[in-house]
């Protein structure tokens, strides 16, 4: 054996006391008075009250047998308000993942074996590495137009079919259901059940929407309650996005709270802010559409059928007034004619009378000039001849003729001596 | 004589009543034309009464689905 000078007067170690000496260096140099970040990618991981980790280089292949492997080590006392904190984060640690842990190191002597005791994890870091993916594949759906594809699917003005992937007995499912069963409309909700968290429920909710897209329902729901970033991050899922951008029905998304926008959300044809909005949503539209197409219309019957009436009763109303008016004013103005015709009548006979009565006056009175006993009165005499005709001229009379002359008191008779004619 | 539809009726109504308001109803006429615009008045106030009727049983039903929620 050959024994370096250096170390000859060192005592020969048990193996015991040789880990005892490592641990003591390395705990000088690395231990838990002198803790250390280390940043290395997950090769594996293995959860079983404590974390437990392979962290290689990264960017290193497994054929690599010569990579270094730390394997680490976070016990439960630490790891569990560290996987609470990842979990709302909505950050898995999985393979792959590249992550840097702050501990210290530690030597198992019964293995022969150095660790890693990780008492805290760069959550920052690795919430910054999930953005700047989740980033990377907007930005990438975006460029393939896949962001726009579902939004152009034309929607039915009244969606009553409803495909609706869910968990039933969750808050979501009920506060979205509630709102269509209340609406009192005839709604049919076609339910595929899947896991809305968790690492099944990608494959679970693309299996959904591939089903309800060949289903024939109106729009596809997704839906999910509230809950932290890690409980929604299958939302996020690329294989969750391009379903509903392949989808030929419409897919309107109700997830978490206000605030929490998915990749889910920004792909779908129509987001609300939850699931119970999503529901108030879909009874609008059909409230609307049933507005529009239903209630408006009966209402502008019943408006018109009332106006119609309206008018034929007013128009029956006025011709009848209007007929009773031009009767009684056309049978009085046949009685005024009548009546101012007789009143002509009654004058004209009036006048007519009087003339009468004046040419008779007249007449009276001119016959009176010739009254004969007014003429024998004032001298003159009536000769008649035996015949008792008046005698008018001589010629009537001849000598010997017995006359009668007649005088304004009496008369005698005469014999006609003696004719002396008038010479003119 | 037979009545037309409303239309018909209503037109042949205003005709008589335009006579009356034109003077030319002759008082030999004015009874055959008062008792045709009284059984064309008739005729519409019974086809009136008939659909208020109908519509008074249709209303409530069409109300029913306008202001249905």
């Amino acid at each position: 054996m050959v024994q370096d000078e250096s170390t000859a007067d060192e005592p020969i170690l048990e193996v015991g006391q040789f880990y005892d000496l490592v641990t003591a260096h390395l705990e000088a140099a690395l231990g838990r008075r002198h803790p250390r970040w280390v940043r290395g990618e997950v090769a594996k991981v293995y959860e079983k009250t404590h974390l437990y980790l392979d962290l290689v280089d990264a960017g290193s292949t497994s054929s690599d047998t010569k990579r270094p492997v730390l394997n680490a080590h976070c016990w439960a006392s630490q790891w569990n308000p560290l996987k609470r904190k990842l979990a709302e984060d909505g950050i898995t640690l999985k393979p792959g993942v590249i992550v840097s842990c702050f501990g210290y190191v530690d030597l198992y002597a019964p293995q022969g074996r150095i660790g890693f005791t990780v008492t805290a994890i760069d959550v920052e870091g690795l919430l910054g590495d999930v953005a700047r993916r989740r980033q990377e594949l907007i930005t990438r759906l975006r460029e393939e137009g896949q962001l726009e594809a579902n939004k152009n699917r034309p929607l039915s003005p009244v969606p009553l079919r409803v495909g609706l992937v869910a968990s039933p007995g969750t808050e979501g499912y009920s506060d979205f259901t509630g709102q269509l069963l209340k609406s009192g409309y005839g709604f049919e909700i076609l339910l595929v059940k899947t896991a809305v968290q968790g690492e099944a429920a990608p494959a679970q909710i693309v299996s959904a929407l591939e089903a309800l897209d060949q289903s024939g329902v109106d729009v596809i729901c997704l839906v999910r309650g509230g809950g932290s970033k890690g409980d929604l991050a299958c939302f996020d899922d690329e294989r969750v996005a391009r379903a509903i951008a392949a989808a030929s029905t419409p897919v309107f998304t109700g997830i978490g709270h206000t605030g929490d926008e998915s990749i889910a959300d920004l792909v779908a044809h129509t987001r609300a802010i939850t699931p119970t909005k999503l529901g108030e949503d879909i009874v609008n539209m059909v409230s609307q559409w049933h507005e529009r197409n239903v209630r408006l219309p009966a209402r502008r019957v019943l408006s018109a059928s009332e106006a119609i009436l309206d008018e034929a009763t007013e128009y029956v109303g006025e011709r009848r007034r209007t007929m009773i008016f031009a009767v009684r004013d056309r049978l009085r103005l046949e009685e005024r004619h009548l009546r101012a015709t007789r009143e002509r009548l009654v004058l004209q006979s009036s006048h007519l009378l009087s003339a009468a009565q004046q040419m008779l006056a007249s007449a009276r009175q001119l016959l009176s000039a010739y009254d004969p006993v007014k003429r024998l009165a004032q001298g003159w005499a009536i000769v008649t001849n035996g015949d008792g005709r008046v005698v008018k001229q001589l010629d009537d009379l001849s000598p010997g003729d017995l006359v009668r002359v007649r005088l304004s008191d009496g008369s005698f008779e005469s014999t006609v001596e003696k004719k002396d004619g008038e010479t003119s | 004589m037979t009545i037309g539809d409303w239309n018909e009726a209503a037109n042949e109504l205003n005709e008589i009543v335009a006579s009356f308001d034109e003077g030319e109803v002759s008082v030999d006429d004015l009874f055959v034309k008062l008792e045709r615009a009284t059984q064309i008045i008739e005729s519409l106030e019974s086809r009136l009464d008939a659909t208020k009727a109908k519509v008074e049983e249709l209303a409530p039903r069409i109300a029913r689905v306008a202001e249905q929620e």
